[in-house]
Parts: C-alpha cells; structure tokens; sequence
C-alpha cells in the first residue's frame, strides 16, 4: 500500500443508508477523476479522506496516514467542498487569508498567499468583494483559492466545476493541471466524465458505494459515447443560443425547461465543451451557469453493473 | 506545542466567531433585546414615575434582564456557534485547516463570550446610571448594585452559553431543547423545594446579587451560600461544559447537507 490513497473494503453506512460499499481502490500520483452520478459516494468517500466522517470497516488512509482526526494531516492537503456557501461577509482575500492564518500562518504571509491563489484563480478583480455577491463561479474559484493557497501536496475537489461559466471552467481546470504539473496530487469528483478527461487519463468510475471501473479513460468514454449528454445552461437569451448552437453537427436536440435555461444534447460532448466558449463569445451572449444532469452516465453506469 | 502559532488560530477563531455573531442580521434582534434595560429605564425616566430607584431597577432587572434577555441573548448565540455553522455547511473550511476539533470549540466560545458580553454589559451600564441619574445620586452611590449585576452578567453569559453550546453539539434542534431549559425549568426550579434549585443557573445567579447587594429584593433569597462560592461554582460549570462540548464535537462526524 503506498498510494496516495490507499482504500481497504471501506465501508460508511448513513443510518439505514449505505454510503460506501466495501469501497476498494488505490489512487496514484498526479490527477485522479472519481467519477459518478449523484449519491454514488463520492462526496463520502472524500469525507473520509479530509477526516469528516470515519469508517464502519475497512482502513483508509490518506498520504499513508489515518485521516480521522489527524490535526498535522490537514497541513498537507487542500480541500474544495461541494457545497458553494462561503462566509458572506468576508470578502475573498478576507476569507482566504483569514483560512490561511488558521494554518499558523503570519497575518502578512496570509495577505500575500492569499492575493497570490486569487490571482492563480484568476479573481483578483473580484477580490475586495463580499463574498455573498459572488456568483456560483466565482465561489468555486474562490473555494479552490482557499484550497490551493497553503501549498499543500494533494487538493481534494468535490465537483468543483459545478455551475461554473465557461470562462470559469477553463480557468479552474487549467489551475488544477497546473498544480499537478508542478508535483502536486488532485483527486477530484464530477459526474461529468468530459470536464475530467481534458486534464487526465486517469479515472476511477464509482457507483452504489463501490469503485466499479477504474483506469484509463478512453474505453469507457468509447461507451459513453453512444449515450447522447445532456448540459444545462443558464442564459437570459436560451432561444438566441440556441440558434448559435445549432452549428454545430453534433447537437441533437434542444429543450426549454425554464425562461432562463437551456438543456442541450450532445453526441460528442468534449467536442461541444471545447466550442462553447467561442461561440458564446463570438455572439456574446450571457452564460451564468452550465451544469450536467446525471442522466447519460447514468445510462452508462446502468450498463457497466448490468 | 508552538504557542504564538497557536495564539494566531485562537485570534482567527475568535474573530470570525465575533464577526459571525456581530457581523450578521441575528445582531439586530439581540441588539434591540439586549437593549431593552435602557428602553425601559428612560421610560421609566420620562413618565417621572415617583418610584423609580434602585429597588424598582432592581425588581425589574432579575426577572426582565436576567431571566428572560440574558437568556434568550445567550441561546440564539450559543446555539449558533457549531450547529449554525454545520447546517450552512461553512464549517469544513475551519475543518481541514490544522486546529484540533476541541481548540475550534473553545476558541469559538471565547468569541461567543466576548460578542455577548459586548450586547448584554454596556445597556446594565446605562439602564443603572439612569436609574442614578432620575433619582439625583452620584454614579458610584450604589455601587454594589452595579457590580452585582455586571458580576450576574458576565458569569450567567458564560454559564449559558456553555451550556446552550453543549446542548447544540448534543441535539440538532438546540433553540427547542434550549427554550425548555431557559424558560421553562429556570423559571419554575425557584418554586421547587430543597435543594433541588441547586441544579440550575439563575440560583447562583440570585445567590451573587443577594450576597453582593446590600438592599435589594433577594435579601431573602434562600441560599447558603457566598459569591465567591456561587462564582466559583458557575465558573467550573462553565468549564465542565465547554469541554463536555469539546468531547462530543471531536468525536461527531459532518455529513454535509447537500
């Protein structure tokens, strides 16, 4: 065992509820994507690893230590929660530096490292703003400012793409490959197997608790591949985007579900991911959020368990 | 043990808790409540009532300030403390930074401490010094009654909230649990007899004044006891508390809502 994560028949049950399912893997150095739909136990499993909750049965370590209640552990690794509530009235060089003092660090240090992550999250413009009035973007970048400030060895990201603008997307996840390529660990989770494929090969596809496929990308993409995706995109004009959209060969269909929103299906969704930013800023129409709903890796995951 | 690094996390701590419970809405509410000494002193004042001294002050500020406000003041705050932080889901920033779950509990209850205190002193302050200034007498004239009450203050505000912060890592819905305790037996265990009164806050509390102020309403009180005892007593509740509380937070686990 000598991993970065070293994961032994993990098991966490929530009550009646099953968490983890004697959860066995083994996570290397570099990337990671842990990809699965919602309520696969992604978000428990990194629990576990950031010692929030602990096991049932089985050992997991982190960095090759038990991560429960493990105070000097933390100042090795960085860690990005799901959820996008921040302090409010904090602004974001207050949140991040007031988070980096609690890392023993001196206030003029924390000043600088904290500046430093925002600009690396590229918020600096936003960056003597309260929190409360950022948008859901900018508080993931914000959370991984947070996460990535203290130099830590592994950054464990919960879906941190979720509800990101495009322009936010391609930031964070040039962030992220740029903390690897420097040396550092990232273990990261998204239901959407696209966002993770553009940074890493690397993947373990996880299910009803259990780690059911893992490895390289590329034959499990070929099967997810015939399941069109489906991306929801938050705009004031979905009808305008739509039209620019329609370009694009590989669209299959269109839905409205709300005034400001839109729901695209795609069969080649890294090709449709790679495109959008352009198009959105050659017709310069507004995106506020894009989101995948579960629905085609579900499709795939009902297929690799049968 | 790195006693500057951790003096810079409790300062952190103790700040954000500061901010959190000043910083927010909550403050307009425990504000004006906490207020309401002076309201009803200068009211007092204004309508020239011919009874307004020190023993009305005192007659309406056990009952008014100490059982209902100081209360209510420490329960919304105390109970905030982790349970407001767990159900806002900020609580695994403090989380995977390198302090230890029991430092995060009492470094936050420093800044419980000192937020309240802010709120609940300066308004026994005034709401005295009016009473001083209506009936014509010097700011120290009844002194003890002022020591008295800020003494009540500060260790029912610690007692409280120690109490109320032990009750929030207890159970999820702490302000229900926390009214029952606050208003209802604190209220009736005076009526109860033997020593059963004995196991509740407001009987130290009544304890201190009655030993502290000369002439007052609780001259009568029916305790044995010494300040310096009864002091003593809430402090080490206080404590016993804050590291029951401690105990349980290192041992609960998060399960984020999502």
């Amino acid at each position: 065992m000598n991993g970065v994560v070293e994961a032994a028949a993990v098991s966490k049950w929530y009550g009646e509820v099953l968490g983890l399912n004697a959860f066995t893997a083994s996570f290397g150095k570099g990337i990671t994507g842990l990809v699965g739909p919602n309520g696969a136990g992604k978000s428990t499993l990194f629990k576990l690893l950031i010692g929030q909750l602990h096991s049932d049965q089985g050992k997991i370590t982190l960095l090759g230590e038990d991560p429960w209640n493990n105070v000097s552990l933390k100042r090795r690794l960085g860690y990005c929660p799901e959820q996008n509530q921040l302090y409010g009235w904090l602004t974001g060089q207050q949140f991040v530096e007031t988070l980096l003092r609690l890392d023993g660090m001196p206030p003029a240090k924390a000043r600088q490292e904290a500046t430093a992550a925002l600009k690396v999250v590229g918020l600096s413009g936003a960056a003597q703003r309260p929190t409360r009035g950022y948008s859901r973007g900018m508080r993931q970048r914000a959370k991984l400012a947070q996460a990535l400030a203290h130099h830590p060895e592994i950054l464990i990201l919960d879906e941190p793409l979720s509800g990101a603008d495009p322009a936010g997307r391609v930031h964070i996840l040039r962030t992220i490959s740029d903390f690897a390529r420097d040396g550092g660990h990232v273990l990261m989770s998204t239901h959407v197997l696209y966002e993770i494929e553009r940074i890493t090969n690397n993947i373990v596809l996880i299910h009803n608790g259990k780690a059911i496929a893992a490895g390289d990308i590329h034959a499990i993409r070929a099967l997810i591949d015939e399941h069109p995706h489906a991306v929801r995109i938050e705009t004031s004009k979905p009808r305008q985007l739509a039209q620019a959209l329609a370009r694009m060969e590989h669209v299959v269909s269109f839905e409205f579900p709300a005034t400001d929103t839109l729901l695209v299906r795609t069969r080649k969704p890294d090709a449709f991911y790679r495109e959008l930013p352009q198009i959105v800023s050659d017709t310069k129409l507004e995106v506020q959020g894009l989101e995948s709903p579960d629905d085609s890796l579900d499709a795939v995951f009902r297929y690799l368990v049968g | 043990m790195d006693w500057t690094e951790s003096f810079r996390k409790a300062w952190v701590v103790t700040g954000l808790t500061f901010r959190y419970l000043l910083g927010t809405r909550r403050v307009i509410a425990t504000a004006l409540l906490a207020a309401v000494p002076i309201i009803l002193t200068l009211s007092l004042a204004a309508a020239r009532v011919e009874r307004f001294n020190i023993l009305l002050f005192q007659d309406l500020m056990i009952p008014l300030f100490l059982q209902v406000v100081l209360i209510f003041i420490t329960l919304v705050n105390a109970t905030a403390l982790i349970r407001e932080e767990i159900d806002d889901n900020t609580l695994p920033f403090l989380l995977t930074r390198p302090i230890s779950k029991p430092a995060l509990v009492a470094y936050k209850y420093v800044g419980y401490l000192i937020a309240v205190l802010v709120l609940v002193l300066p308004p026994v302050v005034v709401a005295y010094g009016v009473t001083e200034a209506y009936g014509g007498l010097g700011f120290m004239e009844d002194a003890d009654v002022l020591w008295g009450f800020l003494a009540a203050t500060i260790l029912g505000t610690a007692a409280y909230g120690a109490l109320f912060l032990f009750i929030s890592v207890l159970v999820r819905r702490p302000l229900a649990v926390g009214l029952l305790i606050g208003f209802v037996w604190e209220s009736v265990v005076d009526s109860i007899p033997g020593d059963v009164p004995k196991l509740s806050v407001i009987h130290y509390l009544k304890t201190i004044l009655k030993d502290v102020v000369a002439i007052g309403p609780l001259g009568g009180y029916p305790s044995d006891l010494s300040a310096g005892a009864a002091a003593g007593i809430l402090i080490a509740f206080s404590i016993a508390m804050v590291i029951l509380s401690a105990f349980v937070f290192q041992q609960m686990e998060f399960r984020q809502k999502a």
